[in-house]
């Protein structure tokens, strides 16, 4: 059917001919996507190849970059954390997208708000809260615990490789979730009643119908879990180097200190693009397979699946993840941004206005870094999303050769790290003639950069389940490609785009690992700050802060949710 | 600031040289057209910068971008702006001298003595003869401890006291790949007791945040017990009712004098000029003072519990060596301790 229907779109591409306006729109994104991704990509892959100074042909970048045991030994921390986080966010992910979406688990909602909660919390701000929680010593986990059983130490410790694949894993599993809701939501009941009528009980359907039918999605969250968890910058920074071990950021950031060695930096970036197209290509391999259109314009029935006496424990399940990632970093964020000193506890000698009358009143630039945050942040979802939708839909419906190659491009930007495409932005545009160096708009472009992935696997996944018979019955009765995509694809998607701008625009609220080398001193975000507070281990400030940045993203969230309706993040509704 | 006087080091009292001098109110009228000025400082804690700038602005209506970061950290932006011809820090505020070193023989700094040098404590003046840098802070590194969990007499006297087993899990240090207090730290011990110190420490699994002041906020949750710290954040913190306190190490306290210069290209002369001026006034000295730094200005009394340099036995690594060493001592940090 696949391959009818886009035989089907090049043919109409051909009957329009040159003049459908549409093209040149195409010409105009895929310049763009050239000028945001490729270049810093060329200049990326050229660089690794250069020597410092002379620019000449080398390859002693390489040998430099995997010279040395600890070098490597970082790439594979990277690689098990990687794994580790997604495997374990998918634990925490899955059971919580059946029961929400497939079953009559009691606070359903209530669950997806506080998935929500986590979804908007920043990794770092989630690592130093589990730095209060979990410090081998001083954590609270390890206090209750000493005082509890009157062990002479506890047995938490964040700063451990297991307590990095935790936190990133406490903070990504949403993403699975997001992915995996809306996939369950989308297998109609009447499949599961075939499984039934069959013989197959509740668990044997969830596991032969439903979660197959999910997998696409579930393994698209998975692999985006594993490449944010390598690509992460701050948490490691704040985790591993107490823990003593480094990752690829932390070891890239390391290439770009003194003396800067930007060359070998990038080619020490190269084994993560290399592990991107494969899982990628693995992911492709799976859901092409099965080339299913679950969405055909007609909906199926939906009933939630009874559980009995067992919704309990799928709840119960709900809020031990919820109290891990919610709960229990709040109370003690909040203890730690009203107090003198943190690790001095809930008394009220302790109590003070201080770190907020700081963080808001006297410091420099802390009040206006958040501001620059959201300017910067909807801009680059704004963009992202128009940029993505379009390329999107070309990929999709096929409209020129090799269209794959764009959406490969689209993804590509997640894997670089954050650092590493600062760089290459920089180089290609913070010189003469641009100059963009220390400008709002590098950074709102290197955001956009990142950020495209997500608007791609959104604006993909919602046209994939548009059928293009809809379009084609526009075109069929003479209309453009261009009122099909306005009065039939923009409306269906309505709902969609904007979910996806708001999915970009809050983690780029809180984007660090691209900032950190491109803002300057009038485009500080609130996100360098923050990490700039954690060289000193401010607790204190660096809660006021992230707390207020939290506190500004709920009006936001109304706002979505007055537009788009409750839940508009974690759901993905069938029409 | 009565306690140098013993302390005399490099003391040349030669009269520095006029050519760079300017009339200072002229200087500040230029300098109020040109509004403000960014400045990339290690030197302090957060509060602390952040108060400096503050008064600056205050007195002359220029606004300061302060941007407080690690010495490390500093200078690799530094260095990233210098690669893109930007020049967006208009003073630098390092707190490791190879920074000074290096910047200066690669000619990116502005020559400019201020008119207010002759008036700081001997002690510090005429410390880059060719008036590229000058000091315009300084602190020691000492031995720091949780004095609610550690009674005093149980409390580390002497570096080599941290590797004693019962410090096992119990250390903090900063990292010296970030800070340059801590470099130089590392530097002294290695210079003192040959690189086995550190094999010794490693040992005793001390917890190793980034700035050095990062030691202060682990003694105080009372996440490690014993550190080596700097004297002003943690006596700063101290004074804020936090169970801290510290001892001057036996074999020496490491001394760390940490200049400031004028980036070559500045977009702001008069008003980074001005600010050079301004680190050296009695106000500037008075609020180092109330964040526990050492007072450059002889006016100005150091704060309460802090113990003169005269009587303290005090080391310091030379500009030469810590231009050569730090580098090194970061490889071999990363060696010994795996990142």
């Amino acid at each position: 059917m696949a391959a009818s229907s886009a035989g089907a779109s090049r043919g109409s591409i051909l009957r329009t001919g040159r003049w459908d306006a549409t093209w040149l729109l195409w010409i105009a994104i895929i310049a763009i996507l050239l000028i945001l991704v490729v270049s810093p990509f060329v200049y990326l892959v050229l660089t690794s190849f250069q020597a410092e100074k002379t620019g000449d042909f080398t390859l002693s970048n390489y040998a430099t970059a995997y010279g040395r045991a600890r070098y490597i030994d970082a790439l594979f921390n990277s690689l098990q954390l990687g794994a580790g986080a997604a495997i374990l966010a998918g634990v925490f992910a899955i059971p919580l997208a059946w029961g929400v979406a497939r079953t009559d688990m009691p606070g359903r909602g209530f669950t997806r708000m506080l998935v929500l909660a986590t979804f908007i919390t920043p990794p770092y701000t989630g690592a130093v809260a589990w730095i209060l929680l979990a410090g081998p010593n001083a954590g609270w986990l390890n206090r209750f615990y000493m005082f509890a059983t009157g062990a002479e130490a506890g047995p938490f410790n964040i700063y451990s490789f297991t307590g990095l694949v935790v936190v990133i894993a406490l903070y990504s599993f949403p993403y699975i979730f997001i992915f995996t809701t809306a996939a369950l939501e989308l297998v109609s009941s009447e499949m599961e009643d075939a499984a039934n009528i069959l013989g197959a009980g509740t668990w044997r359907t969830m596991r032969r119908v439903t979660l197959p039918l999910a997998l696409p999605a579930i393994l698209g969250g998975l692999i985006i879990c594993f490449l944010e968890a390598i690509a992460l910058f701050a948490s490691p920074a704040m985790i591993a180097i107490p823990a003593r071990f480094n990752v690829v950021t932390t070891q890239l950031f390391q290439f770009f200190g003194n003396p800067v060695r930007v060359e070998v930096a990038a080619a020490y970036a190269m084994p993560l693009l290399g592990v991107t197209v494969l899982l990628i290509l693995v992911q492709r391999l799976i859901t092409s397979r099965k080339g299913f259109a679950t969405l055909t314009g007609k909906g199926g029935e939906r009933r939630p699946i009874r559980l009995g006496p067992w919704r309990w424990v799928v709840f119960g399940y709900a809020m031990l993840v919820a109290t891990l990632s919610v709960f229990l970093p709040y109370v003690f964020l909040v203890q730690s941004s009203l107090a003198k000193a943190w690790g001095r506890g809930f008394s009220f000698d302790n109590l003070t206005l201080r770190n907020f009358n700081f963080v808001l009143f006297e410091h420099a630039t802390a009040a206006q870094s958040v501001i620059n945050s959201f300017l910067y942040a909807a801009a680059a979802a704004t963009a992202a999303v128009l940029i993505t939708l379009g390329i999107a839909y070309i990929v999709t419906r096929r409209l020129v050769p090799f269209a794959e190659v764009l959406g490969f491009l689209c993804v590509a930007p997640f894997v670089i790290p954050g650092v590493v495409l600062a760089i290459g932005f920089y180089a290609a545009y913070a010189p003469p003639p641009l100059s963009l160096y220390g400008t709002a708009l590098i950074l709102i472009l290197a955001f956009t950069t990142r950020f495209l992935p997500i608007g791609y696997v959104n604006a993909s996944a919602a046209l994939r389940s548009l059928n293009p018979e809809m379009e084609e019955a526009v075109r069929v009765l003479g209309g453009s490609r261009v009122m099909a995509l306005r009065r039939v694809v923009a409306p269906l998607l309505k709902r969609s785009l904007l979910g996806a701008w708001l999915l970009i625009f809050i983690p780029a609220t809180r984007e660090l690992s691209s900032a950190i080398f491109l803002y300057g001193p009038n485009t500080k975000v609130a996100s360098v700050m923050i990490f700039d507070m954690s060289e000193e281990g401010n607790f204190e400030y660096l809660s006021a802060l992230a707390l207020i940045l939290q506190l500004l993203t709920l009006p936001l969230l109304w706002i979505g949710q007055r537009a788009l309706g409750r839940d508009f993040m974690l759901r993905r509704t069938s029409t | 600031m009565k306690f140098l006087a013993g302390f005399a080091v490099v003391a040349a009292l030669a009269f520095a040289p006029l050519a760079a001098r300017a009339d200072l109110k002229a200087l500040e009228e230029a300098a109020k057209k040109e509004g403000e000025l960014t400045w990339y400082v290690a030197h302090y804690t957060s509060e602390g910068a952040e108060e400096l700038g503050r008064a600056f602005t205050k007195t002359y209506g220029i606004k300061v971008n302060v941007v407080r970061t690690t010495a490390q950290v500093a200078y690799q932006r530094l260095l990233q702006d210098m690669k893109n011809n930007q020049t967006i820090c208009d003073v630098f505020s390092s707190t490791d001298l190879g920074h000074y070193a290096r910047l200066k023989a690669e000619g990116k700094f502005d020559k400019y003595i201020p008119e207010n040098a002759p008036k700081i404590d001997a002690a510090f003046r005429n410390f880059d003869p060719d008036g590229y840098y000058h000091p315009t802070a300084a602190g020691l590194v000492v031995l720091s401890y949780n004095s609610a969990k550690v009674k005093a007499e149980d409390a580390p006297k002497k570096w080599t006291d941290l590797l004693d087993i019962k410090w096992k899990g119990k250390v903090s240090t900063g990292h010296p790949a970030f800070s340059g207090y801590v470099g130089t730290w590392v530097l002294s011990m290695r210079k003192l007791y040959e690189w086995k110190y550190f094999d010794s420490l490693e040992k005793n699994k001390p917890q190793i945040g980034r700035s050095i002041n990062d030691t202060v906020t682990a003694l105080v949750a009372g996440e490690r017990l014993v550190a080596a710290g700097a004297d002003g954040s943690t006596l700063f913190s101290a004074a804020r009712g936090n169970p801290l306190a510290i001892n001057y190490p036996t074999d020496g306290a490491v001394l760390i004098i940490s200049p400031s210069s004028i980036v070559k290209g500045t977009k702001h002369p008069n008003a980074s000029r001005l600010f050079m001026e301004f680190l050296y006034s009695i106000e500037a000295s008075e609020i180092n003072v109330k964040h526990f730094g050492m007072p450059l200005r002889p006016e100005v009394a150091g704060g309460p519990g802090t113990q003169p340099l005269s009587k303290i036995k005090v080391i310091r690594p030379t500009v030469e060596e810590v231009e050569k060493g730090i580098p090194q001592v970061i490889e071999q940090w990363r060696d010994t301790f795996g990142n």
